[in-house]
């Protein structure tokens, strides 16, 4: 194996179990995003971008989705001799299985997958955000500051701020403290759970974490921590642009509408910094003379009769005749039929909506159709 | 089938009636249907009907076709056995309408030896259409024929021919003593002793020949009863992909009646027609009965009816441009289309 300055370690594994039945047989970072892509396409277009050709994809929790997606990485141009994609489930050991129980025992299992490469420095990245960033710039940032960890952060709103891991920082952006999830935050500049380590830091301090049987084996809780304990160097750059967290129903929601905003920083068209995914090659969509569009994002399979307002529609959606899907989210190849209303509203993929069928909020929740509801459970929204 | 029949896509042909869409690509390579090129559609039929050895047959201005079937990967012939194979033929004189040339073949012989499948499908690259060649395969095989033609059911050839391998090889070899140029001569010809059948397809094809037949062709995809014939999901038509994002429609837009790819930024008002992929349209523009190709630009409060506009052209704001259903107004690759330069 030849040498790599920097590696990347994408951590899959998350559940999302805040996206409720959207997660119950998929990993989160696999859940479709913006009318064709999935989360982890924006960590690893943003990996091809930034000029990093080694990525270790962390997976344990419904891979199957995952692994077969991500396959040998040739959608991200990341299939490569040396290097690219590798995906790494937890394994067993003579004595036991190793889980994965916290972020930095997942990074600890896969120190060999490390060595193989005499990396300088590692990039540890999570797939649950969608963003674009360059991170060859954070990592010029972290060899000027001669830091021995750089954590990216970002101001969020102070109300949200106790959700967030915060740091305090001095003048020169030296990180001072770090709290995760403080029910009183002292600012709101917080982690985007973004790293990069030296490598030999990153390899003694887990070496030394994972001896020690009190810690919970992650980055936030244990090792950052312990790093500004033992007055190590740690660094924050600041990130500028759309970052956002779509752990929930409604923030999944929010992140697909804001792509129909104009103000939205997130340019899905811009053609510098393509998001690359593993492409359907479906016919162009098909607006009928019967339908109505209005300001919408629809991706290639599309079938259109009905009436599409301010609606992201991925691959492979049909709309029949006299359907009116307004501020909602339709995932691929859902089946909606005719004089459907759907209103606020996420559609998982492969659903089948029957004619006539009214899908609406009664306060202002976003509603995520589900089998359950979709078999009767509430007859009062057909 | 992998293993029984060999693919053979001409892609000599050039029609002079094509020609203002001809001067920078070869036919098999023009644009259709908002994200595929002609060749698509034969070269997925043959894939989908699992043939795992596809020979093409370019002629001259081969440079977009090439880069756009690359290592072939996208229709799955990437192989390290069979897969896809390109021969450039050295042949400069030739009829450029034969179908199935035995000169251009007997250039590249040396693969029609070394080819294991027992029969060889000739075809011509500019026919859209839909079609599994099992069943042709099956009936050649029980019919005891030595050529199989296939015909349209409304009796036109569609210059395809079924042949064992070998017996193909046999005509190449011996093209100079019976002076039969390519597979018409043979089929058409009653003095030998092959048995001739014809096999009659039924479903949805046509034959792109004309500026006039590529535009009604293409206005007739916005029928659902057509394209539902050309496009089906167990059967996909495979092109290069391309990381577009969706198409986004704005504020102002209206859209009926229309097939668009994706990457699309719309914000005038489209009907009846056909928009390829990157393609901008500006506001209070105006686009009917067209077929816009990849990337062109459309600034705003532009006029166009019965137009094609080839790649990358661009529309400057207040611009009109009319054809008509019989004569469409075509504008070459990479032009300007200026206010001042109405039709």
């Amino acid at each position: 194996m030849g040498k790599k300055k920097c590696v990347a370690m994408l951590l899959a594994g998350g559940k999302g179990s805040r996206l409720n039945s959207l997660t119950k047989d998929l990993a989160k970072p696999a859940v479709p995003f913006g009318g064709k892509y999935r989360i982890i396409d924006f960590p690893l277009s943003n990996c091809a971008n930034s000029g990093i050709d080694t990525v270790g994809v962390l997976t344990q929790y419904q891979p199957l989705l995952l692994n077969s997606y991500i396959g040998i990485g040739s959608a991200w141009d990341l299939d490569r001799k040396d290097g690219g994609v590798t995906v790494l489930p937890p394994y067993a050991e003579t004595s036991e299985v190793k889980w994965y129980t916290g972020t930095a025992s997942a990074i600890y299992q896969n120190l060999n997958y490390l060595k193989q490469y005499q990396p300088e420095y590692v990039l540890i990245l999570s797939g649950d955000h969608i963003y674009k960033m360059n991170y060859e710039s954070m990592l010029e940032y972290h060899i000027e500051k001669r830091a021995d960890v750089t954590i990216s952060l970002i101001e969020v709103p102070w109300a949200e701020a106790s959700r967030f891991g915060i740091m305090n920082t001095n003048e020169d952006l030296r990180i001072t403290e770090f709290e995760e999830k403080p029910a009183e935050p002292k600012n709101n500049l917080a982690s985007m759970g973004i790293y990069i380590f030296s490598w030999n830091i990153l390899k003694d301090y887990l070496e030394m974490d994972a001896r020690n049987s009190k810690s919970s084996h992650d980055f936030g809780k244990d090792i950052i921590p312990t790093l500004l304990d033992e007055n190590k160097k740690l660094y924050a750059y600041p990130f500028k642009g759309y970052w956002k967290d779509v752990g929930t129903v409604k923030s999944l929601w929010e992140a697909n509408m804001d792509l129909l905003n104009d103000e939205c920083d997130l340019d899905l068209f811009d053609h510098d910094w393509r998001i690359y995914s593993v492409n359907p090659n479906q016919p162009p969509q098909y607006i009928s003379p019967e339908a109505i569009v209005k300001e919408s994002l629809i991706n290639e399979g599309c079938t259109i009769e009905g009436e599409i307002d301010n609606s992201v529609l991925f691959q492979g959606v049909s709309v029949g005749k006299g359907s009116i899907i307004k501020e909602s989210v339709i995932m691929p190849d859902a089946v909606i039929g005719e004089n459907v209303k759907i209103e606020k509203a996420i559609v998982p993929s492969d659903a089948v909506i029957p004619d006539g069928t009214v899908i609406r909020s009664f306060d202002d929740e976003i509603i995520l159709v589900t089998e359950e509801m979709l078999s009767g459970i509430y007859p009062a929204f057909k | 089938m992998q293993r029984k029949l060999l693919g053979v896509i001409d892609a000599t042909t050039y029609h002079d009636d094509l020609e203002e869409l001809l001067t920078h690509r070869s036919l098999a390579a023009l644009p259709f249907a908002g994200r595929y090129r002609i060749i698509d559609f034969v070269l997925s039929n043959m894939v989908n009907s699992g043939i795992q050895s596809v020979a093409i047959f370019p002629k001259m201005m081969y440079r977009s076709l090439m880069d756009h079937l690359g290592s072939g990967k996208n229709w799955d012939l990437n192989r390290k056995r069979d897969g896809l194979f390109f021969f450039p033929t050295p042949v400069v004189d030739s009829d450029i309408n034969k179908i199935g040339s035995f000169e251009n073949f007997a250039a590249n012989l040396d693969f029609f030896y070394r080819s294991s499948q027992e029969y060889s499908l000739i075809t011509n690259c500019y026919t859209v259409f839909n079609m599994d060649f099992a069943p042709l395969l099956e009936w050649h095989m029980h019919s005891g024929c030595d050529i199989t033609e296939i015909f349209h059911e409304n009796g036109t050839p569609m210059k395809m021919y079924l042949v064992k391998t070998s017996l193909l090889v046999k005509l190449i070899e011996t093209r100079n003593e019976t002076g039969y140029t390519c597979m018409k001569d043979v089929v058409l010809d009653s003095e030998h002793f092959y048995s001739i059948c014809r096999y009659e397809y039924s479903g949805y094809a046509e034959m792109i020949n004309s500026i006039q037949n590529y535009f009604s062709t293409s206005l007739n995809l916005l029928n659902s009863d057509v394209w539902k014939q050309l496009f089906i999901k167990e059967h996909p038509i495979l092109t290069k992909v391309k990381d577009e994002p969706p198409t986004r429609y704005l504020k102002g837009s209206t859209v009926q009646n229309a097939m668009i790819a994706n990457g699309c930024l719309i914000n005038g008002s489209v009907e009846n027609s056909i928009i390829s992929r990157g393609v901008k349209i500006g506001k209070g523009a105006v686009i009917k009965n067209c077929i816009i190709m990849q990337k062109c630009v459309i600034e705003d409060n532009c006029y166009l009816d019965s137009v094609i506009l080839d790649k990358d052209v661009k529309v400057e704001a207040g611009t009109i441009l009319t054809g008509t259903a019989r004569d469409p107004y075509v504008v070459r690759k990479g032009t300007k289309q200026g206010a001042l330069m109405k039709s």
